[in-house]
């Protein structure tokens, strides 16, 4: 067996790679953080709003220094229909100041600042270098990486794949007991310029405070969602749109994005926006039921690529859980080598810290409410049945007398097709989950 | 130090520099490339110089990681002038015999660099070339003419070759080359003459809109070929000239103020 | 006012793709030939994928955004082989 030439191979400088490559590069080892982009972070896409707080510990203060775009002390949750909107929207002044709690920011940015803490906690960043495939031992176990540059393999005692949703290596050493389209949704979106002081003045913030809007309904026949996120001079507007009904449905995502861009409450926001950049990535979507295995001898899986992405309607995120799991497997990897041992039980420590932590606790908890919220009850019969409730609520219908809410909900419970019994089931699955 | 490759590290003109997007042209990479060949052919090193900010070490690792041997970095805005650019390369490369360069840069300058060093080393000048065939002592290069005619020139050292970027596809770096590279030393040296910003920004060739009268003409037919120039352009443009370098640009100034692209 | 409706092409166009030599997208024609679905088609966000009049399919890969949906949707095994393209190559964002 050959010796190895590093002691930490980290395949991708996404969050979870570069926070992995910090842990292990500080506690002293030897670390190569490989990038296949021409910089850390262009590859790299999300809807545009980052929760760092799991950096407190890491870089402290690293609100004095992030990139960000603007702080989210607005949040909003929309329901759409083709005529109506219903907003539940809440500010808080105090996610305006240290610690914060949101942000909108741009992951070429994001997670270019990030590696660079890699590369100064001692790690070699390389970029412009794909991984393309594992070197495992005779015995299975994995010790290093093939490259797709000459002479391009390199040996590791340990590797960290944190190579995103499509992640070839944990696919490669089959952690994924198989994939399916119904796991994943693909996020679309446009980036738009506005001058600093219409998008101020329109979202009704100040300074680098911003809103985060999150839509219901927006989609058509394709479940999904949307978003409209507010940058310093941009805006982000796009849409989560699962996979399998998008290609059946014959709505291709921009059409739905343009849809979105012309639903009367959302038309006003962005008149007058240039399109700056127009993405698209895919989306872990599925949570507990997709996960993978998430250790192996000699290897363990973070972020995207361990399908550590929330999507629960009302909460979506994902790069402080690929930054959490990068952390702890940094962590567990450094008691590994401590301890000599890299077999499954070395790095068990991994398994166990996310257990122990938010990243597998949420999504214990949170775990139905993926397949709720795509469920084709909320997505296509709620939104019309709730807006429907508020817009008689609010009529003022005289000389009727004003009806009772209970009247009001049961009509256009029924008027929805909606069943009383799948109601309630879904409210107590919602209950359940979000409770 | 015989064998030179001159890269520069800059941003896509038109946006904000900023180092992640910053690199080298294709035609930089060619140069480099040409460079690199000609150096295993004659059994020579390859010393790969830039003139730019401490950012710009990142194009010379590239090249080092690439297998060139040794790296300078002449300290320098990137908005330098190419002519003070062509000055401090050339004093740092006084004895080189062969001189690769890009024919342009990633914010598409003039490629004056190249002929202000060969006339700084005293060197022959090949520019602009679209093909290059290395043979040892000599290198035979292609030029483009008007009209689709080609120049095939044969090049003896001393000398500066600028090449375009279809020429030669940059090797990739082997993987322990480029970890190795990432803790080289480059030579950081600082410009002998001063460095000037460019005064104006190159870009694009655009004719000036020119003035036309009316056409005159009796028959329709007539003012159409008056208005598209068809019958007079080709003759009265297409002119042969033995003349003396001076009176020859003179000439060209000329021409250049007939045909209503320039005013003065 | 109404805001401009800009064609796909100019929407692509405002992402930068530094483009390899070599596709790192390929498609099995004799795979996909039967196929009347068709998934790649309508959600590649990047219109990749075109039908052809005879019942074919033609792909490009140089304006791809590597998120691998095409892939993902095919119901045909072997029908869209994909990997990321060489270091350095493909898509570059900025402001995503």
């Amino acid at each position: 067996m050959s010796t190895p030439d590093v002691d930490v191979i980290v395949v991708g400088a996404g969050p979870a790679g570069s926070c992995a490559a910090i842990v292990a590069a500080r506690a002293g080892l030897d670390v190569v953080l490989l990038e296949r982009g021409p910089f850390p972070g262009s590859k790299n896409m999300y809807g545009g709003v980052v929760y760092p707080r799991i950096l407190d510990t890491l870089i402290p203060n690293w609100w004095e220094e992030a990139p960000i775009q603007r702080w989210v002390t607005r949040r909003s949750t929309m329901l759409l229909t083709d005529t109506q909107a219903l907003t539940i929207d809440f500010r808080s002044e105090a996610w305006g100041e240290p610690p914060y709690n949101g942000a909108t920011a741009f992951r070429p940015d994001w997670d270019h600042w990030l590696a660079g803490h890699a590369e100064a906690a001692g790690a070699q960043v390389l970029t412009d270098t794909t991984v393309v495939g594992l070197i495992r031992d005779p015995g299975g176990a994995v010790v290093g990486v093939r490259t797709d540059r000459p002479d391009g393999d390199l040996r590791a005692k340990v590797v960290i794949a944190c190579d995103g949703v499509n992640s070839f290596l944990a696919k490669e050493a089959g952690l994924y007991e198989h994939t399916d389209a119904k796991h994943y949704t693909l996020g679309v979106k446009e980036t738009l310029a506005l001058p600093k002081e219409v998008i101020d003045e329109r979202f009704a913030v100040r300074d680098r405070h911003g809103v985060d809007i999150e839509i219901l309904g927006c989609t058509g026949n394709v479940n999904g969602g949307g978003f409209l996120y507010t940058g310093l001079d941009t805006l982000a507007v796009g849409v989560v749109l699962k996979l399998p009904k998008l290609a059946a449905q014959k709505k291709r995502p921009e059409e739905i994005v343009a849809g979105l861009k012309q639903h009367p409450a959302i038309a006003p926001l962005v008149q007058g926006a240039e399109l700056k950049e127009y993405s698209a990535h895919l989306i872990p979507e599925a949570g507990l039921t997709m996960m993978p295995k998430m250790t192996m001898p000699g290897m363990l899986v973070a972020g995207d690529a361990a399908a550590l992405c929330l999507a629960a309607g009302i909460w979506l995120e994902g790069v402080n859980f690929a930054m959490a799991s990068g952390m702890y497997a940094g962590e567990a990897v450094v008691e590994a080598l401590q301890a000599n041992d890299t077999s499954a039980t070395g790095l068990a420590g991994y398994q166990r810290r996310l257990s122990d932590t938010f990243v597998l606790k949420d999504h214990r908890k949170l775990h139905r409410a993926p397949e709720l919220v795509l469920s084709d009850r909320v997505q296509h019969l709620y939104p019309g049945m709730v807006a429907n409730v508020a817009e008689r609520m609010f009529r003022v219908d005289n000389p009727h007398p004003k009806p009772g809410l209970r009247r009001i909900l049961n009509e256009e419970r029924k008027k929805a097709g909606v069943r009383r019994r799948d109601l309630l089931r879904d409210g107590w699955t919602g209950f359940r989950s979000f409770g | 130090m015989s064998i030179v490759a001159c890269v520069k590290w800059v941003s896509h003109p038109g946006e904000p520099h900023d180092e992640r997007f910053a690199g080298m042209s294709m035609a930089d990479q060619s140069a480099l490339e040409f460079a690199l060949q000609q150096g295993e052919l004659l059994g020579q090193p390859v010393t790969v110089i830039t003139v730019g900010p401490a950012g710009a070490d990142k194009v010379l690792r590239d090249a080092l990681a690439c297998g060139a041997t040794r790296a300078i970095r002449i300290e320098a805005p990137t908005t330098a002038a190419g002519t003070d650019v062509a000055t401090a390369i050339a004093d740092h490369i006084a004895d080189a015999e062969w001189v690769w360069c890009g024919d342009y840069s990633l914010d598409r300058g003039a490629g004056s660099v190249p002929p202000f060093i060969a006339a700084h080393l005293g060197a022959e000048q090949a520019l602009g070339v679209i093909a290059v065939t290395l043979l040892g002592a000599t290198v035979h290069a292609t030029r483009r003419l008007d009209g689709g005619r080609r120049e095939l020139l044969e090049v003896t050292a001393p000398a500066v070759v600028s090449v375009e970027g279809a020429t030669a596809r940059l090797r990739r770096a082997g993987l322990q080359h480029l970890r190795s590279a990432a803790a080289a030393t480059i030579e950081v040296m600082p410009a002998t003459t001063p460095i000037h910003r460019a005064e104006f920004m190159v870009r694009p060739y655009r004719p000036r809109a020119r003035e036309l009268p009316a056409p005159t003409g009796e028959s329709p037919l007539d003012r159409l070929r008056v208005l598209t120039d068809a019958a007079a352009a080709s003759a009265a443009r297409g002119e042969t000239v033995h003349l003396a370098p001076a009176d020859a640009a003179a000439r060209i100034v000329h021409a250049l103020r007939d045909w209503g692209y320039r005013d003065s | 006012m109404t805001d401009r409706i800009i064609s796909f092409q100019e929407r692509m166009d405002t992402a930068e793709f530094r483009v390899h030599h070599q596709a790192h997208i390929v498609v099995d024609s004799r795979v996909c030939a039967d196929c009347s679905t068709r998934e790649c088609v309508i959600a590649c966000p990047a219109n990749l994928f075109i039908p052809t009049s005879d019942g074919g399919l033609v792909f490009n890969y140089e304006q791809c955004f590597e998120c691998g949906t095409c892939y993902i949707v095919c119901n045909r095994e072997g029908a869209i082989s994909w990997s990321y393209p060489e270091g350095g190559h493909g898509v570059v964002f900025r402001r995503t």
